[in-house]
Parts: C-alpha cells; structure tokens; sequence
C-alpha cells in the first residue's frame, strides 16, 4: 500500500485503470447497443 | 393485558388495516383483470345470438372483440364545448396544474418521511435518531394541510373537465371504467393509511411499535405511487393509445390501455420529478423559516432541515435527466413526427428555455452546496478550486443553452447567411447537448462529494492513494464526455445516437464510485471542525428558494410541453380536439401562464404552511434540545 501512496505511482495506476475503464465502458456500451464504437477508425 | 401490549395489537391489527386496504383494489378488480370484458362481452353477444364484431389493436396489433363505442366526433358547439366566455383550455389548464402541483407534493413528502424515518431508525445516536425523528414528523404534517387541498382540487378538475369537455371525458372515462373502482379505492385507501400514519406517530414511537409505523409508510407510498401510475395511464393514453381500434373502440384488455407505449417512461419521468419538487418545496419552506427565525436554535434546525431536503430532492433530480432522454426516446420510437414536434419543431423553443431552468437548478444547487461549505472548518481549502467548478459549470450551460436555430428578421438572416450561426450553431445538436448536461451533472457530483468531505481528513492507510485516485477519475470522466461529444460530429447520425449512454455511464459512474470510494475514505476520518448548522448565510437560503421556483417552472413548463405535442387531438390519432382552441399557444402565452400557475401554487402553498404553523405547538417529541443547536455539535452526520 505504501508503494501506492507514491504520488508517480498513485497517478500512473489511476491513469492505467481509469482509462481502461472509461474505453471499456464507451465500446462495451455503443456494443450493446449493435453500435460500433470504433466506427470513424475503421473508416 | 397491558398498555404496551395493547398498543401493539392495535398498532398490528392497524398495519394489516393498510395492508388490506392496498389490497382491496385488487381484490376487487381480479376478475375484471383476469378475464378483461372481452370474455363477458363475447359470452353476451353469443347469448344474443349477434354477430361479434372484432377490432384491431393500434399498438399491440393484436385482434379483439369490440366491447366499446367508437371514440365521438365532435363538433365546435355548446354539446361538445360548452362556453363561459373564457378559453376553456385555459380553463382545465389551470385547474389541472393546481391538481398536479399538491399532488406532487403530498406523494414526494411521505417517501420522504419513509427515508428519514428509517435514517432515525437504524442510525446508532439517539440525539441524532430524535432529530430525523423529528424532522420527518415535520414533513408529514406540512403534506396532510396539502393532502385536503390536493382532493379539492382533484374534485375541481373533474368538474372542470365534465362541465367544459363531456364528451371528451365521458369516452375517457369510458375506456378506463374497469380501473375507475380501483382508483376510487385507491384514494381512499391512501387517505386512511395517511391519517393511520400521522395521528399514530407519537403512540408508536419506540422499538417494535416504530418499526410498525415505518412499514405503514412503507404501504402508504405503494398505494400513492400506483395511484400516481393509474392517473399515468391515461396521460400515456392519450398520447399513444393502445387497446383500442383505429375508431377508438375498446377491445376489452384494459392492461393494453394502461400498458401504453409512454406508460413506463411516463412514471419513472414522474416519480423522479415528483420527488425533485417535492424536496425543492420543503427546502423553500425551510429556508423561509431560516430567514424568519428569531432564534439561533430555530436558525440551526431550518438550516439542517433545508439541507436534507435539497439534498433529496438533488438525489432525485441527477438522474431525472436521463429519465427525460428515455422518455424523449421513447416517444420517437412510438411516433417519430412526435419527437421532431417536440424536439426540433413547433416546441423546440420550449426545449430552450427548459434547458435553461435545468441548467439553473444545478446552478443553485451548486451555489447552496458552496455556500454550505462555509458552516464547517477545514472546507476552505476547496474555496480556492470553486471558480473552475463555475467555469465549467457555465461551459456547460452555455453549450446547453444554445439554440439551433435563431429566430431572425430577414435583414438579419441575410447577414448571417442562413438561419443557422456559423459557429454558435454547431453548439445546438444533440451532440453538444449531451456534453453540456454530462458536464454539469458531474460538476454537481464533484462538489457534493467536496462537500461531504469538507471538515474531515482521511485516516485510511491508502487516503493520498484514494485522493489522486479520485481527481484522475473525475478528469477523465470531463475527457470522456467531452470527447464523446465531440466525435459525435464525424460520424453518422444512426451511429452517433448510441453515443448518449457511455456519456451517462461516465457520469452516473462519478456518481456511484465515487460516492462510495469518498464514504469508504471518509470512515472514521478526523474531523477538523463541527458542522455549525445556522452558521450559513442569507444567499444560501435565497438559493434554496430559486431551486424550488425554478423545480415548479419547469414542472408548468413540461406538462405544457407533453400535453400540446397531441395538437389537435385530444387522444393521438383516435379523437380529434374540434374545440376553437386546438391550437398551439405562443411562446410567449404559454410562459405567462405558466408563471401565473407557479404564482398561484407559491401564494396557496404559503397558506398551507401558515396554517401548518398553528398547529406547531403539538411535537411528538418532548424535548427540542435535540435539534441541532447553535451550540456546535459533533457533526456526525450531514
């Protein structure tokens, strides 16, 4: 926990967990929904 | 036997009362439910030998037997429309609206009294389980002066409408006559229960009395919220009939009448804003006597109660704008031309100025919420970071608030060359919306959760861990909705659409981890300073009262909105409105008489909390001592 209370470390694993939450829930959600979310990348 | 024990048969054989009278409704209408009057209906015609005659349902598309008469074409004269001389839209209009104010309110406040009472309930400090004891005693007492007013008006309504639109309500009443029983039932039910609740809450005030008495509100809230879904139902008719044929026959299910395409939306829309208002009046009414109090005691009690009543009723207003989107979503799966009225046609301009009230009441909100930080120690260090709340809080709004499309003269027009601005005008889709209200919601979620943490600091093991966290969390939630909204504008429409849920989820996301992240921060953390409940100022309380001003404009101005996107039809499709006044008001009519009805509202609600305040020497609860004083107290609680 100590190793985590490092402000590099803390903001490194928050941005790493954080993000991948945030591109899981905008594919995952458009998904759903028959919708691809990485529509204008394909393109 | 005893006292005690009698007091529990009593109190026991009062539940099962409530119980079976929610019951009752039920009851009674089991066969008509199982078997529809289509059964019946057949069984007649077949005895009379006639030849039964089917229809077709207008949403379920399925096939019926006719048990009903067509829906009756009208004409403008005085047997369909009679006439006082005054447009009786405005009329019904009017009385509509009064009923609709009171009984949003007197369904609100005893869920309300569910919630604090369960707080006083199950939380462990006495002192503190005696002042939401209290204050949910508060709350009922202004609802029951309310609850008579709310059946007067609802008799006033029925007159109205049976005096100036027989024929309309006479084939409404028609449809709905297999639940007409149960809503009676229904009313009658809720008022027993209520008078039950109040008048029993001082003999039912400790141990397993009190846990009776909180389940009776329990019942009390489910016979006021299928209440509220019946009188739902025939709203929903009325904009998307179903049950009936394309003549407007009924075809003996009546779940298919009540079960209509916007039912649903309609009641979470509902309830949602039912309880927002409800919390936005109570907060009103406490920062009245805020402003009136003589004393610092008095000061301190309506400055806490004010609190947990805005806080409620913003528990219930973060979501309601998704309940919106649904209810919008819905609609333009049911009938697309409804939506492009609403949304982009003839009552786009409402939409505006319905932005514009949203945006003011998370404006308040956040402007109480701030000004509240003042009342505790240690808050100041948040004081400093508030002008970037402000920034993107009026980022947000302004991005809201922008229209599509202006209204311009052709001199205007022709300089800017089109009706659309050439920069402003990208701000007025769907797209930018999205990102402006997504902004505001977790700005208010932001300064909520800097609130509920104003006066403690973290003790946990992991709190700088926690802390950085958390700002990386609410930056990339702004990122992601920013970013959504933006990529909305390169790709197409039929893609773009599904891009409002992750926008959601990020927020409700802020919403729900963060709140539980900061409550897991905050267990047993050091406190720096009491909560000095009274110690607020003067603006704050200003702020609650624009909060429930704006929460009944905006509850006038939506009514308006979902009731005249029919046209002119008094049931969509089915029954044509052929009265002089099938057409849509002005803007700047239908804003005027909204405010009349909100004026209306204010001026009568005054009166009933007058009329409470007589009353106010009778408190279940012997001591006063218990409220939050002057005198700072551990703040153990917000």
């Amino acid at each position: 926990m100590s190793v985590l209370n490092n402000p590099v470390v803390a903001v490194i694993v928050s941005v790493i967990i954080t993000v991948g939450y945030f591109v899981f829930v905008d594919h995952y959600l458009m998904d759903m929904q028959g919708l691809d979310f990485w529509y204008m990348f394909r393109n | 036997m005893g006292p005690l024990t009698s007091k529990r048969v009593f109190s026991v054989v009062a539940l099962c009362m409530m119980v079976g009278l929610l019951l009752l409704p039920v009851v009674v209408a089991l066969p008509s439910l199982a078997n529809g009057e289509e059964v019946s209906a057949g069984d007649a015609a077949k005895k009379d030998g006639e030849k039964v005659e089917k229809g077709r349902d207008v949403y379920y598309k399925t096939e019926g037997i006719v048990v009903g008469a067509p829906a009756p074409v009208t004409t403008d004269g005085p047997k369909d429309y009679p006439r006082y001389n005054f447009e009786s839209r405005v009329l019904l209009w009017f009385a509509n609206q009064q009923h609709l104010y009171y009984g949003s309110f007197v369904l609100a406040v005893p869920i309300f009294c569910m919630i604090i009472e369960f707080m006083g309930v199950v939380t462990k400090d006495k002192a503190l389980a005696k002042r939401y004891d209290q204050l949910a005693y508060d709350f009922i007492k202004i609802s029951l002066t309310a609850y008579s007013l709310t059946a007067i008006l609802g008799g006033i309504l029925i007159f109205t409408f049976l005096t100036l639109y027989p024929a309309f309500f006479s084939y409404l009443s028609g449809i709905f006559r297999p639940v007409m029983h149960i809503y009676a039932l229904m009313f009658v039910a809720e008022s027993g229960t209520l008078y039950i609740y109040y008048y029993g809450w001082d003999k039912m005030r400790e141990g397993f009395l009190k846990w009776i008495h909180l389940s009776m509100s329990v019942i009390l809230n489910i016979i006021g919220t299928l209440l509220m879904f019946l009188a739902n139902s025939w709203i929903g008719f009325m904009m998307s009939p179903a049950g009936v044929d394309e003549q407007g026959r009924y075809l003996g299910n009546i779940w298919h009448v009540i079960h209509t395409a916007l039912w649903n939306p309609l009641n979470l829309h509902r309830i949602l804003g039912n309880m927002a208002f409800g919390g936005g009046v109570v907060a009103a009414y406490a920062a009245y006597k805020f402003l009136a109090a003589k004393t610092d005691e008095d000061r301190a009690h309506y400055d806490w109660m004010g609190y947990i009543a805005m806080a409620l009723g913003v528990a219930f207003l973060i979501p309601l704008p998704f309940a919106g989107y649904w209810l919008m979503r819905e609609v333009y799966a049911y009938r697309q031309q409804m939506g492009i009225t609403l949304m982009g046609g003839l009552l786009a301009w409402l939409f505006i100025i319905q932005a514009t009230m949203i945006g003011i009441l998370f404006l308040s909100t956040n402007y109480y919420l701030w000004q509240a930080m003042g009342r505790m120690r240690g808050a100041e260090k948040y004081q400093r970071y508030i002008k970037y709340l402000v920034f993107l809080l009026a980022s947000g709004f302004i991005v809201f608030i922008t229209p599509h499309t202006m209204v311009m003269t052709p001199a205007e027009l022709k300089a800017m060359g089109g009706q659309q601005h050439p920069v402003l005008g990208n701000y007025g889709v769907m797209s930018a919306k999205n990102g402006g209200i997504n902004v505001i919601i977790t700005t208010t979620v932001l300064s909520f959760v800097w609130y509920m943490r104003g006066n403690k600091v973290s003790t946990v093991s992991w709190a700088k861990f926690g802390n950085i966290f958390m700002g990386v969390f609410f930056f990339f939630a702004y990122i992601n909705i920013i970013f959504l909204a933006i990529y909305g504008y390169y790709i197409p429409a039929n893609v773009r659409v599904g891009l409002s849920v992750p926008q959601v989820a990020t927020t409700l996301s802020c919403l729900f981890f963060m709140f539980a992240l900061n409550s897991f921060m905050m267990k047993g953390a050091k406190q720096m300073g009491a909560i000095e409940w009274g110690k607020i100022s003067a603006r704050s309380q200003y702020a609650l009262i624009m909060l429930a001003t704006a929460f009944t404009w905006m509850m006038g101005l939506m009514g308006y909105i979902r009731s005249s996107v029919r046209l002119f039809w008094h049931v969509n499709e089915i029954m044509r409105d052929n009265s002089p006044w099938a057409y849509t008001h002005t803007v700047g009519f239908a804003a005027n008489m909204i405010s009349f009805n909100v004026l209306f509202f204010w001026i009568t609600i005054l009166f009933v909390f007058w009329l409470g305040s007589l009353a106010a020497k009778k408190v279940p609860v012997e001591a006063k001592a218990g409220i939050p004083g002057s005198v700072p107290q551990p703040a153990t609680s917000h």
